[in-house]
């Protein structure tokens, strides 16, 4: 079964070391994502997706605290390469990643064609105009001009930046693309063309993603499946159609409650209170300050339950529903390593 | 926009700008258009103040007028004039003094003259110094010194920058441990010029450990071979270039390694990090050289004020170069001299902040090409 996951995460954990304590960033994280396929992680900000954006890549400053867990790219379990041949092997080779607005992601005084052809260069050892050659087909595919290749990034409008950007990620036909927040800093016209953009990449060239975002709306018909992340835990995973029809944890439907929605005159609805600080999660349920729906087993910290295709972090689900997994219920790191 | 339009755009090419060596050759000729009237207006400034904005035409005139009417009042020949006759004689005289002189001209033409004359070098003759080889031109005496000059600020310019971002990257790899902390420490002694740091240079390698000679710029007599001259003229060479060093290094390191650690935080270095490229390539196309630009703003700025540390570096260290001929003639109160060292280090200046120009446009492509930041 294991096989048929592109990325497996399992209990993945990365706290930071701050003045001010130890910050939870990614608290025990369960993920899988078959080939081929989309997923979307949902969460206010500060929530911790772009922390477990960086874990899986293994892009972690200089105050880890604890870096835990197991990833497994197609099987393997990455966490055990040394930084070396997690280097040569898993970055941008296995695992690329289209940043957060790419406004900053490149550099400012080298041409954008020369950043597209690196990592070709780098991990695919091909020659310079090998390289070149591939960075053109990339610009062509992503819809970037191909003139464009010998321009400096301050001479690119954002979205296309954010085109380079993706062709960048592409270039070396990486399994799984890691999108961290890609159209946030853009338009809405530049937003939906880059989500076809990438829709089309997907269904031609059969690559995952990973896409991480706050926006609902542009995520929906991109992703199969969503992953809903609170407070450095993952409360909900689902298929999407399931989960954007009937979500079950009740800070997911809360989530659902806030899109804004063109037909209805449904008032919007927001969450009262505050996403709780990493630096000192409550224990038991995180959401439990603000949930509607508590009740008193909400003290104690909810395992993940499975039902049938879809997990959830809730109490409310023990009756109807089975532990998704058994054996590594209330293991905390901690205790656990280092 | 086209890009929202299309998703793909095949055969599209972008619009063709003028190539790179062109724009380059536009934006150095443009700089030197705007440093040549920065200079002017330099010299011309000078010009105004070493003739006191033209009051000293007017003390030139008195002498005239005093010169000449003593010598028709003391001259048995014009005996028989009357007072009147005399008083018509002197002013004749002295009007054509000053016209001899040029002096009939108004102070704001004369001012022009006195610019154009600056600006090609005609700086006139000294009144009290000679050059070595006996001329009394300002060019020659200026000319003959100039190398010197070159040679210790070049070399001491070089070291400072190469060492600098040498260390600079260093420390900001092991930031905040012992010896960044020991740069961040010392950085306020860069608040004292090289010339203090050289007294002590001079005290403990010449005077003490007699090890390094106490200045000049070779030994007395000099050399025979060229080969032990240049020698010579290296082991002169390394006090004053220590003490210039040692009066900027701490500063520019401190600053520099701060520039480091502020680009090491941008999205493309983590970037770069995910694209699994190694920490060399990294450090090299990543971080220092978006971070080139920056330092070399900064070190232009160092270097500018290193040039006009010279006149006492050079005194202190007994160094035969411009800024010691200035300080010498403003103790001989030797005018065309001060006025020619000045236009001399006005153009250096000049010089000096072109190459940086160059060299800050071959950097960073947002110069280069124009257009500006646009983030």
């Amino acid at each position: 079964m294991k096989n048929g996951n592109v990325l497996q995460v399992e209990d993945l954990y990365l706290y930071f070391a701050t003045k001010r304590g130890v910050v939870q960033a990614v608290d025990g994280v369960n993920l899988a994502l078959p080939r081929s396929s989309a997923m979307v992680i949902l969460g206010e900000s500060g929530c911790g997706k772009s922390s477990l954006a960086r874990a899986i890549l293994r892009l972690l400053p200089r105050n880890v605290h604890t870096y835990a867990g197991r990833i497994l790219l197609d099987g393997q379990d990455v966490m055990a390469l040394d930084e070396d041949s997690f280097r040569e092997n898993v970055r941008w080779v296995r695992v690329s990643m289209v940043p957060q607005a790419a406004m900053n992601a490149l550099n400012p005084v080298i041409r954008v064609g020369d950043q597209v052809a690196e990592p070709a260069i780098v991990h695919l050892g091909v020659t310079k105009e090998e390289a070149w050659e591939m960075a053109r087909r990339m610009f062509r595919y992503v819809g970037v001009p191909e003139g464009f290749l010998n321009r400096y990034p301050f001479e690119l409008s954002g979205g296309m930046r954010q085109r380079v950007a993706i062709a960048m990620a592409l270039v070396t036909s990486p399994s799984l693309i890691i999108l961290d927040e890609p159209t946030s800093a853009l338009d809405v016209l530049t937003q939906a063309n880059i989500m076809n953009t990438l829709k089309r990449i997907k269904q031609e060239t059969g690559t995952s993603y990973i896409l991480i975002t706050h926006d609902i709306a542009t995520s929906s018909d991109l992703a199969e499946h969503v992953a809903v992340m609170y407070a450095g835990q993952i409360v909900e995973v689902s298929n999407a159609a399931a989960f954007f029809s009937e979500p079950l944890h009740p800070y997911s439907q809360k989530l659902m409650a806030s899109v804004p929605r063109l037909h209805g005159d449904k008032e919007l609805e927001f969450i009262p209170g505050r996403p709780p600080s990493l630096l000192n999660p409550p224990t038991g349920c995180r959401f439990a300050s603000r949930c509607p729906l508590r009740f008193g087993k909400c003290d104690q910290d909810p395992p993940t339950f499975r039902l049938g295709e879809r997990l959830v972090k809730c109490w409310l689900f023990e009756a109807d529903a089975e532990l998704a997994y058994p054996d590594t219920t209330s293991a905390h790191p901690s205790e656990q390593r280092r | 926009m086209a890009e929202q339009a299309l998703p793909v755009e095949k055969g599209v090419t972008a619009p063709a700008g003028e190539s790179t060596f062109m724009r380059l050759a536009k934006y150095t000729l443009m700089r030197t258009v705007v440093l040549f009237f920065t200079v002017v207006a330099g010299v011309y400034v000078t010009v105004i103040i070493a003739n006191m904005g033209g009051y000293v035409d007017e003390i030139r005139r008195g002498e005239i007028r005093e010169n000449i009417s003593i010598a028709v009042m003391n001259n048995p020949a014009y005996k028989s004039y009357t007072l009147e006759q005399k008083r018509e004689l002197i002013e004749e005289l002295s009007r054509l003094e000053e016209k001899r002189l040029g002096l009939d001209k108004p102070f704001l033409v004369r001012s022009f003259f006195f610019l154009r004359n600056a600006l090609t070098l005609r700086l006139g003759f000294a009144q009290r110094m000679v050059s070595d080889a006996g001329s009394r031109q300002v060019r020659l005496i200026i000319l003959e010194r100039l190398p010197t000059t070159l040679l210790l600020f070049g070399t001491a310019d070089l070291l400072l920058f190469f060492s600098s971002v040498f260390i600079a990257l260093i420390l900001s790899r092991q930031y905040g441990s012992f010896w960044d902390r020991v740069f961040v420490a010392l950085s306020p002694t860069s608040a004292a010029p090289g010339w203090f740091y050289g007294i002590f240079l001079i005290l403990v390698f010449a005077s003490w450990l007699r090890i390094l000679p106490f200045g000049d710029l070779v030994d007395v007599p000099p050399p025979e071979t060229p080969v032990l001259y240049a020698l010579s003229v290296l082991k002169h060479l390394i006090l004053p270039t220590m003490a210039i060093i040692i009066g900027a290094i701490f500063v520019s390191v401190y600053s520099w390694r701060t520039f480091f650690l502020i680009y090491s935080s941008e999205d493309y270095v983590e970037l770069a990090r995910a694209k699994g490229l190694s920490d060399r390539t990294i450090e090299r196309r990543y971080i220092l050289r978006p971070t080139l630009p920056t330092i070399i703003t900064n070190f232009a700025l160092l270097v500018i004020s290193l040039w006009t540390g010279a006149p006492i570096l050079e005194t202190v260290f007994n160094w035969p170069g411009l800024g010691r001929t200035l300080f010498q003639a403003i103790g001989l109160f030797d005018v065309p001299v001060i006025v020619g060292s000045t236009v001399i280090f006005a153009y250096l200046l000049a010089i000096t902040v072109f190459l940086l120009d160059i060299l800050y446009a071959i950097v960073d492509p947002r110069v280069r090409i124009g257009g500006g930041g646009g983030r």
